[in-house]
């Protein structure tokens, strides 16, 4: 158990709908400053939502329970606040905008963060650090955010952001990235960048379990209908790759049909 | 491929061009005075708010001037259109006992027919006047009401709700045509849908205007309450003259919360009416209103049916054809107003000119600050079947809300020399192919109509591509 | 030929950049009023022409090079002209004399019957317009008092730069006249500026009205490369009036960059006559209206020459209370067999209170040709928010965001130094640290 150290993110009793379906059914969850945990299940078991329900997507509705951050409620704030509080969502891939070249975002998520805000040549050059970093070609930085980029680059676009706003907890939402081999390759060494440079937290979301290989993993959240069915330490993981996660819908289904 | 075109033939219009005589029609003096609209009221009997509004729409209509945008009105004199003619005969329900030449004429075009196999209710209006309306039994017993708007006048409960409605979507101020039809409209329907009511066959209304050199001016109005369902169809055609013919009627479409209201017209008026007709809808929360439109004839057509989509989630489709032939100048399209959150419309329209024929796709897409959220799609294809023909497209924008999509497309071209030549390799003849091709084209709109019309929209497109090819 | 333009005189040009074919005119969208500011003081010494180093000797003396080159231009496309056509004068005529029945003839709308007469009976030189039409055009060519005469020989190159640098109670407009011989190229740079009274922040706010304008006219010879590149900074209590005719004869090659990013009211017209076979103009347009700027535009392209080709691609962002109007049309007149016309849009609308109107026209005399338009209006989206919203964006800094990137890019892609400079001096008006930044 993680009971010593200080909760950073605590889910309690969480549940929340989208279009007055409920797809998160009281959600339980803590994660303590530097802990790195992971959260699986099968495809359609509400994980993703977690992130963005975390993030405050306005798409979903928390109909009951709280979310605590940093000893904040933050069940109530908007995303960019959440942001701001240290809380930082990956996408699958960051949204198409048109217009907006990636160099003027990355400015304006730094703009007004205290320790994080720079300035022209400064800013230029640890932009540059890290796409270095990462083996990102400097030139994406004047294009479009999001348009005619790679699987690949826009992984390294996440990477990026990350790096650049270093987050108190970075929620990786990886469900998809198991297939693509460069893109596991950029999340592996941008989370290894992460972890090396804060000591942030990490919240994995994946139902792919290589991409946690070389990853010290603390615990082990396993979701499924909505609802996390098993928690455990990193021990869970080979299981879960052996035995996949039959037995536990199948606990879920028996368990709902006696409800 | 070197191609070879001729001037295309006249058409062979016989099924729609015939006349039968009007000897002991009355028929008022042509012209616009105050007397003919003073005298056109008295024999209907009507109300005198009615009186008041019609003479107000003539003060409108003589103060305001006409359209400078569009085709060429002025050869459409008001002075010897003739706003008046009143059939031999009163307002029958069963067919015997309208007289033979009327009758003859909704035989050859299939009204009756229509009616026994698959329509809920049929009007049918010759010149000034409807002379056949009736409902099935079983629509009636639903409490649907499909009359003759001047006989609902005549109910007092009826009355109360057309007094409400009646042109308060179309105002008399809204243009000089609208201004004429208040002032001298005569003839046309009154449908009221009751409140979660749904219909599942058509009812349908047929204008036909016969006289030469007259006007006719049938004033649509519909009720569709909450939650019900309704197809109307709407039949246009007339013989030819050679001096011109007034078409300026009015529709009004109120459709309520969740209600449906599908409305399919084929205008097939003859090639010297001036059709200058106006049709709107105005929808309320969670309803749809649907128009199905196929313009074909008219020596000159204004038409735009508009809807105003009031109420959160309302959304409106209009799909559209018009066929521009020879000496025709055909400007036709749609209006959408998004006036609430969350709206949606859509619109797609086909054009066709041929033979110097002139065709013009005209829209407007406004979205007031309230429609957040809301969406609309515009796209348009014009094809022209030779070098002599025109196609324009003028489609406005104004959006003024938030969150608001507007998508608009619009394409214009010929038909592509490879296709008719795939076409031919195969076997079929150039004639067929180009048929073949510009069915295609129209089949978005052909798709969407009863089988029958479907049918009788792909024979005007037949007989219009007769000769087409050099 | 220019009577000189009296202080007083006018306050207001009407019928500006109207669209040829008009539609409702409840949509208001069919023609502008300008409202030219009280007691400006015409000020043709705020126009300065630039010739680059390693130029051709261009700047010519002769006033009617342009009007010559169009004339002799067009005594070569003389026999284009249609000879008849459903519902043209003869055909009315025959109508009239009861020779033919009136119903076989089409009731032509004003804008048909116009183009009827522009491919049976007009002249090159008589069809020649410009895109805001000819009051405006005369005004502005009145505060110009003598036109600059580029011409460039066949063969050459030459950069020039015109630079309109207006001032608080002055109205300063370019007249310029273009004649680029065959085989010739130019770069044109229209550079549009004006400083208001201690003007370190754009907004009007009481400053001294002032106007800034351009005429331009265009003569792009066979096989001729010509690219225009306006930028237009000038403060909010500016009008600019910026109007362009130009005329493309054979292998033409046609290049227009506009950038619309300050004054108040701002009113860009452009008018193309594509006469020569193979002919093709690229419009690319960028403007950005914020606070309560307005923005109108009228662009035509006429379609004359077989092969012609033209592309409008118009870019924008409408923040605050901005009020746009954007009419482009492609023209395809008779015998311009092959051309192709396109035209596209998208703006983004960043604040609720913005007004945006769009008129995409497409005119067909002709049917071998392809036509096609596109727009696309838009909001930020609810994706795009939360995304921003995930990186710490409050969804007023994500619609800053378009802005800055709109004046960053126009900041980047400025064609010279003093150009930049401009664009800098507007935006450090709206992005806080703006010259830092793209520094």
């Amino acid at each position: 158990m993680t009971a010593q150290a200080p909760a950073l993110l605590s889910l309690a009793g969480v549940t929340a709908s989208v279009d007055e379906k409920t797809i998160l059914h009281g959600i339980d969850l803590t994660v303590a400053a530097g802990e790195t945990h992971v959260l699986m299940g099968p495809n359609g078991a509400g994980k993703s939502t977690m992130g963005h329900v975390i993030m405050g997507d306005p798409v979903y509705t928390l109909n009951d329970g709280t979310i605590t951050f940093d000893g904040e409620d933050i069940s109530g704030l908007s995303c960019d606040k959440r942001s701001r509080a240290g809380l930082f969502l990956s996408f699958q891939a960051p949204v198409e905008i048109p217009g907006v070249p990636l160099s003027s975002f990355l400015r304006a998520s730094i703009a007004g963060r205290p320790g994080l805000e720079m300035k022209g040549k400064e800013f230029r050059r640890r932009v540059k650090e890290l796409a270095a970093e990462l083996d990102m070609d400097v030139s994406y930085l004047n294009r479009e955010l999001g348009v005619g980029f790679s699987g690949g680059e826009k992984k390294k676009v996440e990477m990026l952001q990350l790096l650049l706003l270093q987050p108190k907890l970075a929620i990786l939402d990886e469900t998809d990235s198991g297939l693509d081999v460069d893109a596991l390759s950029v999340v592996s060494r941008g989370m290894d960048a992460y972890r090396r440079s804060t000591d942030g937290s990490l919240l994995i979301i994946t139902h792919n379990t290589r991409i946690l290989e070389h990853l010290d993993v603390d615990r082990v959240h396993v979701m499924v209908g909505g609802r996390i069915v098993r928690e455990g330490d990193a021990d869970l993981i080979p299981w879960i790759d052996e035995h996949g996660f039959e037995s536990f819908e199948r606990e879920a289904s028996s368990a709902k049909a006696e409800a | 491929m070197a191609k070879k075109r001729t001037e295309v033939a006249d058409i062979d219009r016989s099924l729609y061009d015939f006349t039968y005589g009007e000897d002991d029609f009355e028929r008022l003096d042509a012209g616009l005075t105050t007397e003919i609209v003073r005298e056109i009221s008295e024999r209907k009997d009507e109300p005198s708010w009615m009186l008041d509004l019609r003479l107000k729409s003539l003060e409108i209509y003589q103060k305001k001037a006409g359209p400078t945008w569009g085709p060429d009105i002025s050869g459409l004199d008001m002075d010897n259109i003739v706003t008046y003619v009143k059939p031999n005969t009163d307002q029958r329900s069963d067919w015997d006992s309208v007289p033979d030449d009327i009758k003859n004429t909704f035989e050859r075009l299939g009204i009756p027919e229509a009616e026994r196999s698959y329509l809920a209710g049929v009007g049918a209006q010759y010149d000034s006047e409807l002379v056949y309306h009736n409902i099935q039994d079983t629509a009636a017993k639903m409490g649907i009401v499909y009359s003759g708007i001047e006989e609902a006048l005549h109910e007092p409960k009826w009355e109360a709700i057309i007094r409400e409605k009646f042109m308060t979507l179309i105002p008399p101020t809204d243009h000089k045509f609208a201004a004429l039809h208040g002032a001298v409209w005569s003839g046309g329907s009154f449908v009221y849908v009751p409140a979660g009511t749904k219909l599942d066959f058509p009812l349908q209304s047929y204008f036909r205007l016969n006289a030469k050199g007259a006007g006719q001016f049938e004033h649509t109005l519909i009720v569709v309450e909450d939650d019900a369902d309704l197809h109307f169809i709407e039949g246009c055609s007339a013989p030819k003259y050679n001096v011109a013919n007034l078409h300026a009627g009015a529709v009004e479409l109120f459709v309520g919360k969740r209600a449906h209201l599908r409305y399919s017209t084929i205008e097939n008026w003859s090639k010297n009416m001036y059709n200058l007709n106006t049709k709107r809808s105005r929808v309320e929360e969670g309803g749809e209103i649907e128009w199905i439109s196929g313009s074909f004839g008219s020596h000159v057509g204004y038409l735009y049916p508009m809807s105003i989509l009031a109420g959160r989630r309302a959304k409106s489709s209009f799909t559209g054809i018009t066929f521009a032939g020879a000496g025709q100048n055909l400007d036709t399209g749609c209006k959408v107003v998004l006036a609430a959150p969350e709206t949606r419309a859509t619109v797609e329209t086909k054009g066709i000119s041929k033979g110097g024929g002139v065709q013009t796709f005209r829209s407007s897409i406004v979205a007031t600050p309230e429609a957040t959220g809301s969406a609309a799609t515009v796209s348009c294809a014009s094809l022209m079947l030779d070098d002599q023909s025109r196609s324009d497209t003028i489609p406005a924008m104004d959006i003024r809300a938030k969150n608001v999509d507007i998508g608009h497309e619009a394409t214009i071209g010929r038909i592509g020399d490879d296709k008719i030549f795939y076409l031919m390799s195969r076997g079929i003849s150039e004639e067929e192919a180009r048929t073949m091709i510009v069915n295609g084209f129209a089949s978005p709109v052909s798709k969407e109509l009863p089988l029958e019309y479907a049918v009788e929209m792909n024979n005007l497109i037949k007989l219009e591509m007769e000769g087409a090819i050099g | 030929m220019a009577r000189s333009v009296e202080k007083t005189t006018p306050t207001v040009l009407s019928g500006v950049n109207a669209m040829p074919a008009p539609t409702w005119s409840w949509l208001k969208m069919n023609s502008a009023k300008v409202e030219v500011p009280a007691g400006l003081e015409p000020a043709p010494a705020r126009v300065s022409v630039e010739v680059a180093d390693g130029s051709a000797d261009v700047l010519s003396a002769n006033a009617d090079a342009f009007d010559d080159a169009l004339v002799a231009a067009g005594k070569r496309f003389a026999s284009r002209a249609r000879a008849s056509a459903p519902g043209d004068a003869a055909q009315q005529a025959a109508v009239a004399a009861g020779l033919l029945d009136e119903m076989d003839v089409p009731a032509l709308s004003l804008y048909q019957h116009g183009a009827l007469r522009v491919e049976e009976e007009l002249s090159v030189p008589e069809a020649f317009a410009s895109g805001m039409g000819a009051e405006a055009w005369a005004y502005l060519r009145r505060l110009g008092r003598k036109a600059t005469v580029v011409d460039v020989p066949s063969g050459a190159r030459a950069t020039v730069t015109v630079r309109v640098s207006g001032a608080p109670g002055a109205a300063a407009a370019a007249s310029v006249d273009v004649i680029a011989r065959r085989g010739s190229s130019l770069s044109l740079v229209l550079a549009l500026d004006g400083e208001a009274d201690g003007a370190a922040d754009g907004a009007a706010g009481g400053a001294a009205p002032g106007l800034v304008g351009a005429a331009l006219r265009v003569f792009a010879g066979q096989e001729s490369r010509v690219a225009v590149t306006t930028v237009q900074t000038a403060d909010d209590a500016f009008v600019a009036l910026d109007d362009t005719g130009l005329f493309l004869d054979e292998g033409a090659r046609v290049e227009v960059s506009h950038t619309v990013l300050g004054a108040g009211a701002a009113y860009t017209g452009l008018a193309a006559d594509l006469r020569g076979d193979g002919a093709r103009i690229d419009i690319a347009t960028s403007y950005l209206g914020a606070r309560d700027q307005e923005r109108d535009f009228n662009y035509e392209i006429r379609h004359f020459g077989r092969r012609t080709v033209s592309n409008m691609d118009a870019n924008g962002v409408l923040a605050g209370s901005s009020k746009k109007v954007l009419r482009g049309t492609i023209d395809l007149m008779h015998g311009a067999h092959g051309a192709e016309g396109a035209e596209r849009e998208t703006v983004l609308l960043a604040d609720e209170g913005v007004t945006n109107k769009t008129v995409p026209v497409i005119l067909c005399d002709e049917d071998d040709v392809a036509g096609n338009h596109g727009a696309t209006i838009g909001h930020v989206r609810p994706e795009q928010l939360f995304y921003l919203g995930c990186r710490g964006l409050s969804k007023e800094a994500a619609e800053d965001l378009f802005i800055a990137a709109k004046l960053e890019d126009a900041a980047l892609s400025a064609p010279d130094e003093a150009t930049r400079a401009s664009v800098v001096r507007l935006g450090e008006a709206v992005v806080p640290h703006f010259k830092e930044e793209i520094a």
